[in-house]
């Protein structure tokens, strides 16, 4: 992948700047580290590198959409994969 | 963009494969200095020493500040008994007394005999819930330590714990290899996916890719688990052809 189109400009900077702020948000929310991250997206191939996709997250750099779309994907997947909160129990769970 | 493969970041995995094993000779030196910091730190010791093991309790590491500590530790291995071993499996601090009438390890005691070995404590190093090995001080006299002087050590153990844990190494590379083979089968597998769709539909990568993606969406299955089972289903489908 060359240099020009990693960093060529989306048609709408905005929508790549809100879906890498959110993403960010996402991974501060549930705690998935970027090093898990990554690993993610590269095993269901991503083909940017960790640095690059760091930067992505703290919205330093520009990815391909389709990229990003991955790494969302990434991310969504570690989230699912979160053990849910813990339940109250009924009277009947302890018995 | 015919180069999919993100060649830099496998070299930079290989390269912290090799960064990790290189770390087990600062493992080695690490307790080394751990061993020695102990001895000096209980002056009524003649010496001290520090071993780390593995899951199984199989030693992968000792410093030792002398030639009796690690001889009477080779023993407690080899003889699968004796205070670490029990420290390590107990989590608990043991203090020996004097090793000659002490009967708890009945082969070590009789091995260590000669050694001027009498008196010992050996504290778990305990790295959050995990027991990574344990440190050991002794003395040629008996009757030097009670469970009072067994406190100090423990303190110790707590930090020296948590700082071995971050370099210790022995299952680092063995973990890191099985990470990268599964990265690599995942990726492997996603992109055969991808390719029986391009065949099947005339896709291009990117559609297929796309599709893959709105699949495990929609079935909440990951992309991976997604794809074996299209390989599957191909699996099966060729085999009940003709």
């Amino acid at each position: 992948m060359t240099d020009h189109e990693l960093s060529r400009p989306d048609s709408s900077m905005g929508l790549e700047q809100e879906q890498s702020r959110l993403l960010r948000k996402a991974l501060q929310r549930s705690g998935v580290r970027h090093g898990d991250l990554w690993l993610r997206y590269f095993s269901i191939g991503g083909t940017v590198g960790e640095y690059e996709v760091d930067a992505y997250i703290q919205s330093l750099f520009s990815l391909p959409a389709g990229q990003r779309d991955l790494l969302a994907h990434a991310a969504n997947e570690l989230i699912d994969e979160l053990p849910p909160l813990p339940r109250a129990p009924y009277l009947q769970d302890l018995a | 963009m015919p180069q999919q493969l993100p060649l830099d970041e496998l070299t930079l995995a290989l390269a912290r494969i090799r960064g990790l094993l290189l770390t087990e000779e600062k493992v080695d030196r690490a307790v080394q200095r751990l061993a020695e910091g102990i001895r000096d730190a209980f002056p009524a010791s003649s010496g001290a020493g520090a071993s780390l093991m593995d899951e199984h309790g199989k030693r992968t590491s000792t410093g030792a500040t002398d030639p009796v500590v690690l001889e009477a530790d080779a023993a407690q291995y080899e003889l699968g008994e004796g205070p670490c071993i029990t420290a390590w499996a107990t989590e608990r601090s043991v203090v020996i007394h004097d090793v000659a009438t002490d009967d708890r390890w009945p082969l070590w005691s009789q091995a260590v005999r000669e050694l001027s070995i009498r008196s010992v404590i050996s504290s778990p190093l305990m790295a959050g819930t995990r027991c990574l090995g344990a440190l050991k001080i002794y003395s040629t006299q008996p009757g030097v330590y009670d469970a009072a002087s067994a406190r100090p050590l423990e303190k110790l153990a707590v930090p020296a714990a948590t700082l071995l844990d971050n370099i210790q190494s022995s299952e680092a590379p063995q973990r890191f290899t099985e990470v990268l083979a599964s990265a690599l089968d995942s990726r492997d597998t996603i992109n055969r996916a991808q390719g029986f769709l391009m065949h099947l539909h005339g896709l291009d990568q990117a559609t297929a890719l796309q599709q893959l993606v709105e699949l495990s969406k929609s079935s909440r299955q990951s992309l991976f688990s997604i794809s074996t089972g299209i390989l599957a289903g191909t699996k099966r489908t060729s085999d009940d052809g003709p």
